[in-house]
């Protein structure tokens, strides 16, 4: 393994770097070595670091202890500045670009600072030889303001800036997030003609799947430190690398089993959402949560989750289907009747939706009761006793409640102030996005511990996150959106997060799957699917019927026994062949796909009348294969 | 901004420690910082003036403290929300000529009332545009300010209003119990003020909207409402500070309230507001058109040329605001 370890000469080596913001530890020694003309990914859950230490790198933040050499020396950068001159750029989700210059004046924006007059035909040639080399000659209007570009646009404008500037190691931060799947194979080709050319990337991302098809080497960071330092990507299988990035404590955080489906399944449906959209980012999603239930509500960056829960609450206008608070619809779209008619939501971002920072935490906590009541006077009194039980409750002595700010706060205990100002209105449904999200892990059993406490005391709980191994470890059911749609609704227990991947990430998949489904259901007159299989149950992913007699007995999202079936022999025998049922009603061709590192994708069917004349299942195969290859 | 301060009777029975203690949070509350400041700036001018303390003196302040003062309530309300009204000055100058005309054609009170409606409705007008299509308060109020102004001097007709029957005097030379009648609302308008601002829904919901409108708003509070609000009383105290203000020189002027904007603002920035909104209390307030009064007055006694005073009250103000971010950079250590 050793020859593998480091490729070429090293460009950037960062060892036992740490870093405190505030209160909190954002790295406790973190390692990392990236060398030249490789693609290395940094990976982690959320608030692992990896962004703090890319921000590092690129001289947004300065770190406390540790060591940072490039290319050989030592290196304190005091700012991105410094960064810049010695040849280290940063792409960011959100652009540093200037949207009312032109693309070339943004490209530009360093040398505008000289003085001196402008030579922009000089400018513009060095900008078109900039781009041919990306290959991407046309892909730049260079007198558009960047106002007027797409998003992959702006990135190609950072990019291209990062090479005018003679940058020689480029992080890219989550560059895939607002991407469409075509605009991801450009960005690709562009990552890989940069290796080519000898410049060290650094990409940053928690997808498994772009990881494992652009980089060379992985490191993966967890609460801070480096778990897993500079192997190749192709040694690593998925499995490992969740585990690297979740860690096996986590497991012990996720308190006892859920209380079995049955008991949950008959409580009756506190919040039911049908049809809900809020264009653009929500396009239909409906969903039930019964009184004493989790439901965890998984998905990638957006895929609207967020957007999804807003338009519930009433944050965000609804443009068609309906909420309903048990059983009555909420009409009114605004936020107080909501929490009027019982209805919590701890939003996404603290610091910019929940905190209030210049009250109290003492008013931080009612602030939702303000909001509730009735009346010409806060009323404050009213909630006292509460408000000293929920104190208890959160382990926060009495006089903190006094503090000036919240934000002399952890971003756990803010959290846990946050999801108290709901409690304290005893709500019939709390809906909590990434509750999680920048808490350390101590914290994070305890908000666990305080959702089991409610959902116990029949409050319905919705929990939004990206974080898969927690939405498996605190829900009872979990319903998967994708594009703007709920797609699945299972039980957590039919699920695991190799088949949660499978089912969120289908924007690029599942789009290509479809019409490889549809062209195969068209051509033989038959029904195709695709689905995973485990034991004697499986998930159906996906499916496309031509004629209703074929209908095999189930929909996308759809979770139960193969023998619940229209085609039970074929989904249990799954060999090369087609197999006729024991009815007689159809024959069925079950064909594994794999992707080209043998990742289980899952298999594909395709199920035609018994008198048709059967293709050679090879043909089929083969199709298959060259749809995962590219998957 | 928590307003429950325990009994300040209980800390002469407090241990010393507990005493420290106590004298350091009363020294972290900016309003006990500003009271020190007036304190401080009344002494040297009593140095500076021998006639600064005498009775008269003190009355006179009182008196000249109500037009400002009463405007600085509305403002104060504008700033909490993180906006701000620059059409005050002009709006009490157009208000003025509308209670002017109107006393020529009815009895005091309803010529009172159509002058408060009618900036309470121009406050209305800008608050919405603000909140409702999201312009800036500082274009919005800018634009507002012209507008009221050129109005001002078409409605009079380029002149001021003079036959203003005597009875509006009353309004400020009536004492009751001994305190004039103006300094006696200035008074009870702050104390309802104060009190709003601390002990309702309202008032907690605008400094909540000044803090973290997002927060606010998702936490259920009306967020429009409470935004559009300051922006009425603004323009409705306007209109009541240019009452005052006629009952004491019976006359109405178009010119009237010019550059009161900027004194208003000035007495709430010294009361420990901040301009991005959420911080700022109406005693704050009071001691920064205190101050400010103070000043003017003082400067005045002592013969200091008028075109001097704008720089001498500038530069007071600028360096009042230094010294103060100063002391509580250091106090909340």
């Amino acid at each position: 393994m050793q020859p593998l370890q480091s490729p070429r000469q090293p460009l950037m080596a960062a060892r036992a770097i740490t870093k405190t913001f505030d209160r909190t530890r954002a790295l406790a020694g973190a390692n990392f070595v990236l060398a030249e003309g490789e693609i290395h990914g940094l990976l982690g859950a959320n608030g692992a670091g990896k962004s703090t230490l890319s921000k590092i790198m690129a001289g947004h933040y300065s770190f406390d202890s540790g060591e940072m050499v490039y290319r050989g020396h030592p290196l304190q950068l005091r700012s991105t500045r410094d960064a810049i001159r010695i040849g280290i750029a940063i792409v960011m989700q959100e652009t540093s670009l200037v949207p009312d210059l032109t693309v070339l004046e943004n490209i530009f924006l360093p040398e505008l600072g000289r003085p001196g007059r402008l030579d922009y035909r000089a400018l513009r040639l060095r900008c078109a030889g900039l781009l041919e080399n990306l290959g991407q000659e046309d892909s730049l209007p260079l007198d558009w303001d960047v106002r007027r570009l797409s998003s992959a646009q702006k990135q190609l404008v950072e990019i291209a800036k990062a090479l005018g500037v003679g940058a020689k190691l480029i992080i890219f931060d989550e560059p895939t997030a607002s991407l469409s799947p075509g605009e991801v194979d450009r960005l690709f080709d562009v990552m890989t003609r940069l290796r080519a050319a000898d410049h060290g990337l650094v990409f940053v991302s928690h997808r498994l799947e772009e990881v494992f098809s652009i980089t060379d080497r992985v490191t993966v960071m967890r609460e801070g430190r480096t778990v897993l330092d500079g192997l190749p990507t192709a040694q690593l299988s998925q499995a490992e690398l969740i585990r690297a990035m979740v860690g096996a404590e986590l497991g012990a955080i996720y308190t006892e089993p859920h209380a079995a489906n049955s008991a949950t399944e008959q409580r009756p449906v506190a919040l039911s959402v049908r049809n809900l959209s809020s264009t653009p980012a929500v396009k239909d999603v409906s969903f039930k949560v019964h009184a004493g239930e989790i439901l965890g509500v998984g998905g990638l960056v957006g895929a609207g989750r967020s957007e999804a829960m807003e338009a519930i609450f009433g944050l965000r206008r609804r443009t068609g289907g309906e909420v309903l608070l048990d059983g009555k619809p909420l009409r009114e779209q605004n936020p107080q009747e909501a929490i009027r008619a019982g209805l919590g939501f701890v939003a996404v971002d603290r610091r910019t939706q929940n905190i209030v920072p210049d009250l109290s935490v003492k008013e931080n906590l009612l602030l939702a009761h303000l909001g509730a009541h009735r009346g010409l006077f806060r009323a404050y009194q009213t909630r006292e006793h509460r408000v000293q039980e929920l104190m208890q409750r959160l382990g926060l002595p009495q006089e903190r409640l006094m503090d000036a700010s919240m934000l002399n706060f952890s971003g756990g205990m803010q959290q846990k102030i946050i999801i108290a100002r709901w409690l304290l209105l005893d709500p019939r449904v709390l809906i909590l996005d990434e509750p999680t999200k920048g808490v350390d892990i101590g914290t994070r059993a305890s908000i666990y511990s305080m959702l089991r406490d409610i959902v116990a005391e029949g409050v319905a709980v919705v929990v939004v996150s990206s974080d898969f191994e927690e939405l498996l470890g605190v829900s009872d059911r979990i319903v998967v959106m994708s594009d703007g749609r709920s797609i699945a609704d299972l039980p957590s227990t039919a699920l695991d997060e190799e088949k949660l991947t499978l089912l969120a990430a289908p924007r690029t998949s599942m789009a290509r799957n479809t019409e490889l489904l549809d062209a195969l259901a068209h051509e033989y007159n038959g029904a195709g699917f695709w689905t995973l299989i485990e034991g004697d149950r499986f998930i159906c992913l996906n499916s496309v019927v031509t004629r209703p007699a074929l209908d095999p007995g189930f929909k996308p999202g759809d979770a139960r026994g193969l023998a619940e079936t229209s085609i039970p022999r074929a989904l249990r025998q799954r060999e090369a062949i087609f197999v006729p049922e024991q009815d007689g009603s159809r024959t069925t061709l079950v064909i594994p796909m794999r992707s080209p590192r043998g990742h289980d994708l899952g298999w594909v069917g395709l199920s035609l009348p018994p008198d048709a004349a059967l293709p050679p299942p090879e043909l089929i195969k083969s199709r298959i294969d060259s749809l995962a290859a590219t998957l | 901004m928590s307003i429950e301060k325990p009994s300040s009777m209980r800390s002469l029975t407090l241990s010393a420690p507990a005493r420290a203690l106590r004298i350091k949070q009363l020294a972290q509350r900016l309003e006990v910082r500003m009271l020190l400041l007036a304190i401080l700036i009344a002494l040297c001018l009593s140095m500076l003036s021998p006639y600064f303390l005498t009775r008269s003196n003190i009355f006179n302040m009182l008196d000249q403290s109500v037009v400002i003062g009463i405007v600085a309530v509305g403002m104060t309300f504008v700033i909490l929300t993180g906006g701000i009204d620059l059409s005050v000055g002009s709006l009490a100058g157009l208000t003025g000529i509308l209670l002017g005309l109107s006393l020529q054609h009815m009895p005091i009170v309803p010529a009172i009332a159509v002058a408060v409606a009618a900036g309470a409705g121009i406050g209305l007008v800008s608050g919405l545009l603000i909140n409702l299509f999201g312009l800036a308060a500082f274009v919005v109020t800018l634009g507002v300010m012209a507008i009221g102004r050129s109005l001002a001097y078409i409605v009079s007709g380029q002149t001021a209003i003079s036959n203003i029957p005597d009875a509006m005097q009353a309004i400020v030379y009536t004492n009751v119990l001994g305190i004039p009648s103006n300094v006696l609302f200035l008074i009870i308008l702050y104390i309802v003020a104060w009190a709003y601002l601390a002990f309702t829904k309202g008032g907690r919901t605008i400094y909540a909207v000044g803090s973290n409108k997002e927060a606010a708003r998702a936490a259920g509070l009306n967020t429009l409402f409470y935004s559009v609000l300051p922006y009425v009383l603004s323009g409705a105290l306007s209109a009541v500070a240019a009452t005052f203000s006629i009952s004491q020189i019976l006359s109405a002027d178009p010119l009237m309230g010019n550059s009161m904007e900027l004194d208003a603002i000035a007495a709430v920035v010294i009361g420990g507001a901040s301009l991005y909104g959420g911080r700022g209390s109406m005693i704050g307030t009071l001691f920064g058109v205190f101050i400010m009064v103070m000043i003017r007055n003082g400067l005045n006694l002592m013969g200091v040329s008028p075109f001097w005073q704008g720089s001498a009250i500038g530069t007071i103000i600028i360096v009042a605001l230094l010294v103060e971010r100063l002391v509580s950079s250091r106090v909340n250590q």
